[in-house]
Formats: structure tokens, sequence, C-alpha cells
């Protein structure tokens, strides 16, 4: 990484005794700048209802800890997602803008105009985390369509289904365009692989009790990063602040370093045929991992169209970033997910059927 | 690009009328019988349309020739009004002319006829300002952007004066004023907590009309004062531009259409380029950054609009399309402005004030506050930085010199047409 140098510090100085600490994770002048002025807002607030006495104290303190790395979001207590201001607490990794853009492009694609939907459509989350992805994709959906919707969103960690009820309850909306909408505990991964730190149901047991083995959209942003990549590309407030078990999945000795980071995707891929599932949506952590998960699904023959989406996938294609040759790639940025879907719902998605 | 709106026709409108004319009868520089004929014909020729269109709606209602007959009344009734004081003018100069009118007539008509021109002159001022077509932005709310100019440290603790004067002007006038971006030197974001001063600050003005009463602010204020750190005692002077744009409502309304591309509000989306600032890398689990800017580009005038306030990037989405919005209609209504006064220019010497003239000075020292378009010098100087009613009636004398500057143009466009 590269050192800041002694005139950026010099010159953050004279602005803000508090700002230099700000530097190390920001990076930059007008992005410490700007985290200053969020931190004292919140300070001043904080402090305007007596959980703390002064606020510039108050202040000192969250720039001490930032300084050190801990994210932003945490020492706020909340990240927005599309729209939504979305509560985060340590133990749950922290909502990112990319798959904010994965979701709302989704909504975009299934409720534009002359598509036919269901009359209830039936949405699953694995690896749901603070439940932002249900949170959202209900926010976007029931302010085109008037479809009702079910969701459910599963995770394996209690903190983070904990959270993700308490976002649900914050942000409630009273016409309820849903028929239902829970977060379950749940291991996504067992029985194929054993997660140690699992002392949680398997997902087909929870599904089962619940009644509910028919879903048509399944949405998983889960753990992506091989543990090579974990010490090589991310960011230290990441690795040292964020859950592993957020990050990096469990892997066999056996496979190839670069492969490390897939084992969730041919789990997901089953899930969603024994589920009967239409439609997929998985976040990946680039254009490799995007092809390799694009061609497993290839490989499991039921999928009708499969394509990949970079970071904005709404945005014009960049000339250089065509050229894919395989499966259709939409949008500007890093390779960020890919979308696959059957057949039976060539009818939700009239621009998917004619991209393939 | 972002030139002063010079003339505000909307004052007339928007003020207690009083107040206008008393401004008017004072440093009116179109003053009484010499009101152009140029501009008494117009009004004839717009009276007789009035009436032709009040015949066509008595056959059938519309509702745009209601508007348009409602745009016309006023000068209809100002007309009236010139022809009856002018008719009772020429009646009294009849009366002593005559040689037959005994001597206590003609001094009771002598003593009237002072009275009867102060009529005159009032009707003629009433009349060419009725005539001045009405600013397409007047009835709208507004953004005032401030920023310090030269004078360093001291330019900036007088941008920050500045803004505390308009918040206090706005709250004095039952205006809605909030705070969209406030940058300090300190990066502090409350100016009563950074002595430091300003580097930006963006306020919207959120009442109709304050477009119209605010755009006789546009321009540079000079300060001259002994700035707090100043040691030696001496005297500095320093500058803050102020800027004021128009506020549109998020979706038009029913003047203010965004999807007819005939209107100055008109953005097409496909002409705007959407940059929002991402962390660069791998992105996604792999950083945390909080990234939330959004920058947006109209390609076609490279005019750019950008914010990074929020830490919601849809809400400095919807920031940046406003002020995007506000940047390109006020360029265009500008360039056509700019039109205007060539042609005016051509004819007679027409004064302007762009937004790189320094129109007020603030000057400590002596108390006092000048203005240099209307001239005016007031002493009260804590009264006008207070934002109180010295400060009203500064700006008072500004949207008067405006509506003068205008009937100026306007006679001289109109008679460049004969
Ligand atoms: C990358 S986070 C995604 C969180 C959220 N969906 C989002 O986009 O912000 C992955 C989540 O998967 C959960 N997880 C990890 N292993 C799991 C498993 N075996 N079964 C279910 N969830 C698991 C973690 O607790 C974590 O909340």
């Amino acid at each position: 990484m590269p050192r800041i140098s002694p005139s950026a510090l010099r010159q953050a100085r004279a602005i803000s005794p508090l700002l230099p600490q700000l530097l190390r994770p920001c990076r930059e002048l007008q992005s410490a700048q700007n985290e200053l002025r969020w931190l004292r807002e919140h300070a001043v607030k904080v402090a305007s209802t007596k959980q703390w006495p002064q606020w510039h104290s108050y202040l000192q303190v969250l720039c001490r800890k930032r300084g050190k790395g801990v994210p932003l979001q945490y020492l706020l207590g909340s990240e927005y997602f599309g729209d939504l201001e979305i509560i985060c607490k340590p133990g749950v990794l922290i909502p990112r803008p990319e798959t904010a853009a994965s979701v709302t492009f989704l909504v975009e694609r299934l409720t534009e105009k002359g598509h036919q939907l269901p009359g209830e459509l039936r949405v699953l989350d694995l690896c749901t985390g603070t439940g932002c992805i249900p949170l959202l994709f209900r926010h976007e959906f029931s302010r085109r369509s008037s479809t009702r919707l079910r969701l459910m969103g599963v995770d394996i960690s209690r903190a983070a289904v904990e959270l993700a009820l308490q976002n649900q309850g914050r942000l409630e909306t009273p016409p309820r365009v849903y028929t239902a909408f829970s977060f379950h505990q749940a291991d996504v991964l067992s029985p194929n692989l054993s997660n140690p730190s699992a002392s949680c149901p398997p997902l087909f047991e929870v599904l089962n009790d619940q009644g509910h083995m028919q879903w048509d959209i399944l949405i998983s942003n889960p753990p992506y990063i091989s543990p090579q990549s974990f010490f090589r590309d991310t960011a230290r407030s990441v690795r040292n602040f964020e859950p592993h078990l957020a990050l990096v999945p469990p892997s066999s000795p056996i496979v190839p370093d670069e492969e490390k980071g897939d084992p969730f995707y041919p789990r997901l891929l089953e899930i969603a045929e024994k589920l009967n599932v239409k439609v997929v949506l998985f976040e990946v952590a680039d254009l490799q991992q995007a092809d390799r998960v694009a061609e497993m699904a290839q490989r499991g023959g039921i999928w009708k169209g499969i394509e990949i989406w970079r970071d904005e996938p709404s945005a014009p294609s960049h000339q250089n970033e065509t050229g894919h040759v395989q499966f259709p790639t939409l949008g500007r940025g890093n390779g960020r997910s890919v979308f696959c879907w059957r057949d039976a719902a060539k009818s939700w998605l009239g621009a998917a059927a004619r991209a393939a | 690009m972002f030139r002063t709106s010079w003339a505000c026709r909307t004052c007339l409108y928007r003020l207690p009328r009083q107040v206008v004319w008393r401004q008017l009868r004072f440093q009116s520089t179109t003053s009484a019988g010499n009101i152009s004929p140029a501009l008494i014909a117009r009004a004839r020729s717009m009276t007789s349309e009035h009436s032709q269109l009040s015949k066509q709606l008595a056959d059938a209602f519309e509702s745009k020739t209601a508007k348009k007959i409602g745009e016309l009344t006023p000068v209809v009734s100002a007309l009236k009004d010139w022809d009856k004081a002018n008719e009772s003018l020429r009646e009294l100069k009849t009366l002593i002319d005559d040689p037959s009118t005994d001597k206590e007539l003609r001094d009771l008509a002598t003593e009237d006829i002072e009275q009867s021109k102060g009529q005159l002159s009032r009707a003629s001022q009433i009349l060419a300002s009725s005539l001045i077509p009405k600013h397409p932005f007047a009835d709208l709310p507004c953004f005032l952007e401030v920023r310090p100019g030269i004078g360093g440290g001291e330019a900036a603790i007088f941008a920050g004066d500045l803004v505390k004067m308009f918040q206090a002007y706005c709250s004095k006038n039952g205006l809605n004023v909030a705070i969209l971006k406030l940058e300090t030197a300190d990066g502090t974001s409350n100016l009563s907590l950074s002595g430091a001063g300003l580097t930006e600050a963006i306020l919207e003005i959120d009442s109709p009309g304050a477009y119209g009463i605010f755009s006789c602010e546009a321009g540079v204020h000079r300060v001259q004062r002994v700035p707090a750190t100043e040691t030696k005692g001496r005297t500095h002077t320093s500058a803050a531009s102020v800027i004021v744009l128009p506020s549109f409502p998020a979706n038009g309304s029913e003047e203010l259409d965004f999807n007819d591309p005939n209107s100055d509000f008109f953005v097409d989306p496909k002409d705007v380029r959407v940059d929002v600032m991402r962390a660069s890398g791998a992105g996604g689990q792999h950083v945390n950054k909080t990234e939330s800017a959004v920058r947006l580009t109209h390609i076609p005038t490279n005019t750019v609009a950008a914010s990074q306030e929020q830490r919601s990037q849809a809400r400095n989405k919807e920031q940046a399309w406003t002020m995007l919005r506000a940047r390109i209609a006020q360029a265009r209504r500008e360039a056509r402005e700019e039109e205007m006064v060539r042609l005016r220019r051509s004819v007679v010497g027409v004064a302007k004030t762009g937004r790189q003239d320094k129109i007020r000075t603030y000057n400590w020292n002596q108390q006092r506050v000048t203005d240099h378009r209307s001239g005016l010098s007031v002493h009260d100087l804590d009264d006008v930085i207070e934002g109180g009613d010295t400060l009203e009636k500064v700006m008072a004398s500004v949207r008067a010199w405006m509506v003068d500057q205008e009937i100026l143009g306007l006679v001289a466009e109109v008679e460049s047409q004969k």
C-alpha cells in the first residue's frame, strides 16, 4: 500500500488535528474530510441524547478508532444500501454498493413493461447477513409492481439473523405488498461440507419445517474470497474488523488456490434445482470467478440463459470491457455477478430472452 | 458560465407595492412626461389585443386565452391610469392657457398642476414596468452559492458572514432556508463551531418567489475591515461571491415541463454521464470504503454537478441532478439575456452587472454599506449583516434599479424595431 505523503499529512493537520489519523484508512484527503464531517455529526447527535457527555471528546474517540481501521459503518451504526439505511453491527458484514446495484438491476429487469409475472413471486436470499438484499428487493420491487412477494433470508450466523430481523422491523412499511417475509438461521452448505463453526440446522430442514420447498428466485452473496486473496487483496479494515465467516468459505486443501473461493456455488446451483428456482443471481469476486460459476451453471444443463453482470450492470458497456466470448457480459466495472434463468421465466424477463 | 441574472422584473409582483413605488419615484431614471412614445404604442396594441381576447373568451372559454388575458391586464389598467393622468393634466393646462379663465381658478389650477405632474410620473413608471415581461424563474425557489474570493482567510470569514446574513434575512422574512452544503476551512460543517470561515456553502431557499427576491444578491460582495487576525490594525479589502440559481420542483410542474425538449428546464438523461466514485481495485467484499460521491456531466455543454455531502449515494444523485438542472437552465436563460443585452447596447448604453463585477461594499470602519448599482449607501451596517430591515432597504433599491434597467432596455428595443 502506498505511503501517505508528508505533504498530504501536513495539509490534513492544517485543516484539523483529527484529520491525519483518518488519512490512514481513507487514503485521500477529500474522503477523510467527508468522514470527519459524518463522524462529527454523529458525535454531536450522540452527545445530544446524553449517551456521552461531550461531543468533542466522543469525536476524538471515534477518530482514534477509525484511524486504527474500524469501518466507518460500524462506528456510525449504519450503511446506505440503495435508498435504504441498513443498521450495521460488528460481527455482521457491511452491505456493499455493488450488491445494491445488482439487486436493483434485477428488479428493473423483472418489472420492465409488458413482462408477465406470476401472481406471487417467491424470493429466497441465502447468506443474507444484514438482510439487505431481500429488504432492497422488496423496496424496489413494490414501487414498480403490485405483484405479491414472499421473501425469506437465511444465514448461518445468529448475530446476522438477529440484525436482519432488526432491520426488517425498522424498515417495515404499511401497505404490505407481500404475503410473508421472514429470516431464519440455517446452514446452506451442510450436509455437503461440514462447517466447523456451525451448530445450526441444515437449510432443507428449515425450509421443510416452514413448508416452503418451491421458490422462484434465488439470490446469494455468499463468502467468495479465497484464503490467498484474503491476505493479498482485502483492505485492512475488512480483514481485521469484518467477520471472516462472511468472507472466506471453508475449502478443501486439494483444490487449486484460485478456486478456493468457489465452494458455495455448486451447492447453490444444486439448491436452485431442488427448489425449482427459475432465476438465480449470485455475486462473485471478479470476472474469472464469474466465468467459472457460469460454466458450472452451463454444465447443469437446465439454464436457458446465462449472463455475467459487472459492477454497474445498467451502464452502457465500455468498448474495451467487452470481448468476453462465451457469456453475454453487461455493464461497466469488475465482473460482479452471474445471472441465470430457466425457460419458465422467459415471460418474466422480456429483455433476457432477447439477449440470449 | 454562470453569470448573474442582471434583471429582476419580478420584484414588482413579489413585494409590497408601496415599497417599490417609493423607490421608483426617488430613483427612477425614466421620468414622467418623457415616457417613450414607442412604449405607449406598444401598450395600446396590447390593450387592443386584450379586448379582442376578452371577446373571444366570452364566446368560448379556453384556459390559454384566459391566461394570456391575465398577463395583459396589468398593462391595460396601467395604460388607463396613464391616460387619465394625462387627460387631467391636459385639462389643467387648457384651463391655464385659456385667457377667459378667471384669476382665482387659474391659481387653483397652477397649484394642482404640480400634483398632476407627479401623478403622471407615477403612472408612466407603472406603465413602463407593466410592459416588462415576467422573468421565467421569478416565482421559483432558489439556491444561493457563496464562496470566498480574493483575500484569503478573511475572505472565508466574510463569506461565512454573508451566509449568516442570508439565513437571518430568511428567518426574519418567513422564508424557508436549508443548508445543502457547507464546508469550512477547518472541515467543520457548522459555522458557529468554526472559527476558520467558509470554503463553500449552498443554501436552498425553498419558498416560492425566492429567486425573484435574491437575484439582486448575485455578484461580488466586498468587505473592508480590520480582520480579527490582523495585529497591526490594518484595514484589509477582501471579497466573496454569490451565485443565485433557480430551483425546480423535482418533477416539473404545469409551467416547468421537464419533458418538453423546448423548455429551458429540459435535460435529456441520455446527455448526462453519471460517474459514481468507486473504490479502485477489487471492490465487492474486498473493500468497505464509503464512496458515495456522484458526479453528473451534461456532455453537450460540459456542465458538471457533483455531490458528496451525503453518505447515501441515492441522495447525492438527487442533489446533483437538482443542481445540474439549475445550472443548465440558468445558463440557457443567460445566453438569451446576453443576446438581448447585446441588441440593446447597440442602441443605447445599458449598464449591466456581471457576476465578476463588485456589486456592494461593506465598510466596517465607517459602518457603511454601499450598493454600487443603485448607488444607495446606508449606515446601519450591523442591521444589514443581521439580515434586518436595512438589508431589505438595500435589496429593494437594487430591485428598483434592475427594473429601471429593464425599462431602458425595453425602450431601446422597442425603438430599434421602428
Ligand atoms: C458476504 S456475506 C453477505 C451478506 C449480505 N447478503 C450482503 O450482501 O451484505 C456472507 C454471509 O454468509 C453467511 N454464511 C457463511 N457461511 C454460511 C453457511 N454455511 N450457511 C449460511 N450462511 C453462511 C455469513 O454469516 C455472512 O453473513
